[in-house]
């Protein structure tokens, strides 16, 4: 295994309300470094929700969420620690459409301030561990579903983030192509070793994950061996 | 950076060629206008010096030099000052050429510096000054008159003795007749419009300016080209005309450029939330809109120096002044329509760059 190493995760009693809506309710969860867990849940269970959080896309209401002992919310610049810490990767891939797969890989290197030569150099490396070499000068929508996807996961993975967040990953995509994209991510992880989080409704990602997260109604299901288990 | 600045400006290629066409139009009257008042000020000059003068002494307070009105006397009054070498009466009869109204007639004293200081390049001087005039080599080109053949000057006919060339636009594409016959034509016994002083020598102009101004008063004295434009309320209200222009060209195109940069905003949050998303700061994303909208002013500004240097030709030749005026276009003058350009960028893009900094990255990546 070589490359970044995972982030540690921990959320401790965090919940979160959007107006008169409770997603989450005093949630705690630890992942350990290099882990892979799956959040799952029914729609409006609060999963996404708390990827955000975990992201640092918002603010838990109570409790807090730690990466490596850092509150994201609470740096002074978020923006750079996400960019350090995390890649997302997306249901909708949210590519940007005018881009080519490799500038759209560019583009968090671009934050990171990295030089053109090396954000190329990188990008195009990116392309070839995702399978898309030969795909680099395409625009998205000279792509299929399935390359789009890889092209986020590239871009996800950019600035070698610690903690990688897949909200949905293969949701949009038929069985075939789901399970390319899960052999990438879970590939990737192996090699990387990063800390891995994958919201999704797919039964076929709990196979793969060191455990599952079980979510209802904004809550972690009390009793589960699955949300014991980081504990 | 630069490249996703100038791609997103391709994406939305009518919306940014709108805008600059918005700014071209803004930039490009303003370079127009500058060119005029330059081409203004350059005929000016030439007011200034008219006959080889080193100043000219004027009537105080009037809304054009044209307009000014001398006593006779003080032709005599000025040639006894010490700072004085020679004067000598002028006085400009405006709209005397019915074929050409923009041509000045210039009564002029026939033994005057002014007279003599003509270079006659056709025909001969007046013999007798009561019955014929002279034309400037420019005005004879354009009415095609030649030495012999008659000019109205006021409806009196005049033969022309001979044509001339002085160098001074004003003088080349006008006519000179004795002081006398523009005093009996004009009705102003005993006056004249105004008196060109040449200096005595080692005398400095603005130093003589002063002292006529104060040994004369109610004159004014032009000794150069700025002074000749605001010498006059018609000068003044070019220069207060392009300074209301350069505002509002401002105004409006850094509204129609916030404008376009807000609806980009309110279109690409996603975009944009993304951006933040995977780490871009918010002033770095504030940035690339700002980038935007710089790029767009940039390029209508181009396009508006460009159509400012043909528009200047254009204004000249709608306004009939052709004759007097050539639009001189200047690297200062280009240099300002290019500020005015990028100010338009910069002022219609903090907005919208500011409410980029106040997004939040989920919100935004949910209005996807």
């Amino acid at each position: 295994m070589s490359g970044p190493v995972g982030a540690e995760v921990v959320v401790d009693g965090v919940s979160k309300s959007f107006g008169r809506i409770s997603a989450l309710r005093d949630v705690s969860l630890r992942v350990a470094r290099g882990e892979a867990v799956l959040i799952t849940g029914r729609s409006g269970s609060g999963k996404s929700t708390l990827l955000t959080l975990i992201g640092g896309l918002e603010q838990p209401d109570e409790g807090s969420v730690l990466i490596d002992g850092r509150a994201i919310w609470r740096e002074a610049h978020p923006a750079r620690e996400r960019r350090e810490v995390v890649g997302f990767v997306f249901q909708r891939h949210l590519l940007l459409e005018a881009l080519s797969a490799r500038a759209n890989v560019e583009v968090p290197l671009i934050g990171a301030r990295a030089h053109r030569r090396e954000r190329r150099r990188r990008a195009l490396a990116l392309l070839g561990d995702v399978g898309l070499a030969d795909r680099a000068d395409h625009l998205p929508s000279q792509l299929s579903g399935g390359e789009r996807q890889r092209v986020a996961v590239a871009r996800a993975l950019a600035n070698e983030p610690r903690l990688l967040l897949a909200d949905e990953p293969t949701g949009a995509l038929d069985s075939t192509t789901s399970e390319r994209v899960l052999d990438l991510l879970f590939s990737l992880r192996d090699r990387l070793g990063m800390t891995m989080l994958v919201v999704s409704y797919d039964k076929a990602i709990g196979a793969r994950a060191d455990r599952t997260v079980n979510l209802v109604d904004g809550e972690i299901l009390p009793g589960q061996p699955a949300v014991e288990a980081g504990r | 950076m630069l490249s996703i600045i100038l791609t997103n400006l391709l994406r939305r290629r009518s919306r940014t060629l709108f805008t600059a066409a918005g700014i071209a139009v803004g930039v490009a009257t303003i370079v127009a206008l500058l060119a005029f008042t330059q081409g203004l000020k350059e005929t000016a000059a030439g007011f200034v010096h008219l006959g080889g003068s080193g100043l000219g002494v004027f009537q105080a307070n009037v809304s054009d030099p044209t307009a000014s009105i001398l006593p006779e006397s003080i032709v005599a009054r000025l040639q006894a000052r010490p700072y004085v070498s020679r004067a000598t009466p002028l006085l400009l009869i405006v709209e005397g050429v019915k074929r050409e109204p923009a041509a000045v007639t210039f009564g002029v004293d026939p033994g005057g510096f002014f007279a003599r200081g003509l270079v006659i390049v056709a025909g001969s001087s007046p013999s007798a000054w009561e019955r014929e005039v002279l034309v400037g080599d420019r005005l004879a080109a354009q009415l095609h008159l030649a030495p012999g053949r008659a000019l109205a000057v006021k409806g009196h006919d005049y033969r022309i003795a001979g044509i001339y060339h002085s160098g001074i636009l004003f003088e080349d594409a006008g006519a000179v007749l004795s002081i006398a016959q523009a005093r009996l034509l004009t009705k102003q016994p005993g006056e004249q419009t105004d008196v060109v002083v040449e200096l005595a020598p080692g005398r400095r102009a603005s130093v003589v300016a002063r002292s006529i101004e104060r040994d004369f008063p109610g004159t004014q004295v032009i000794s150069d080209p700025q002074q000749a434009l605001r010498a006059g309320a018609n000068g003044t209200l070019i220069s207060k005309a392009i300074l209301v222009i350069v505002v509002i060209a401002l105004v409006v195109g850094a509204i129609s450029v916030a404008n376009t940069m807000a609806m980009s905003i309110v279109e690409r949050q996603g975009e944009l939330g993304l951006l933040s998303t995977v780490g871009w700061s918010p002033v770095r994303v504030a940035s690339l809109i700002f980038g935007e909208g710089i790029a767009v002013s940039v390029l209508g500004a181009a396009a508006g120096l460009l159509a400012g240097i043909i528009g200047g030709g254009l204004l000249v030749r709608a306004l009939g002044v052709g004759a007097y005026i050539s639009p001189s276009v200047t690297a200062w003058g280009l240099g300002r329509g290019l500020l005015v350009g990028v100010a338009i960028g910069v002022l219609g893009g903090i907005y919208p760059a500011w409410r980029v900094t106040r997004m939040k990255p989920l919100k935004a990546l949910s209005g996807t």
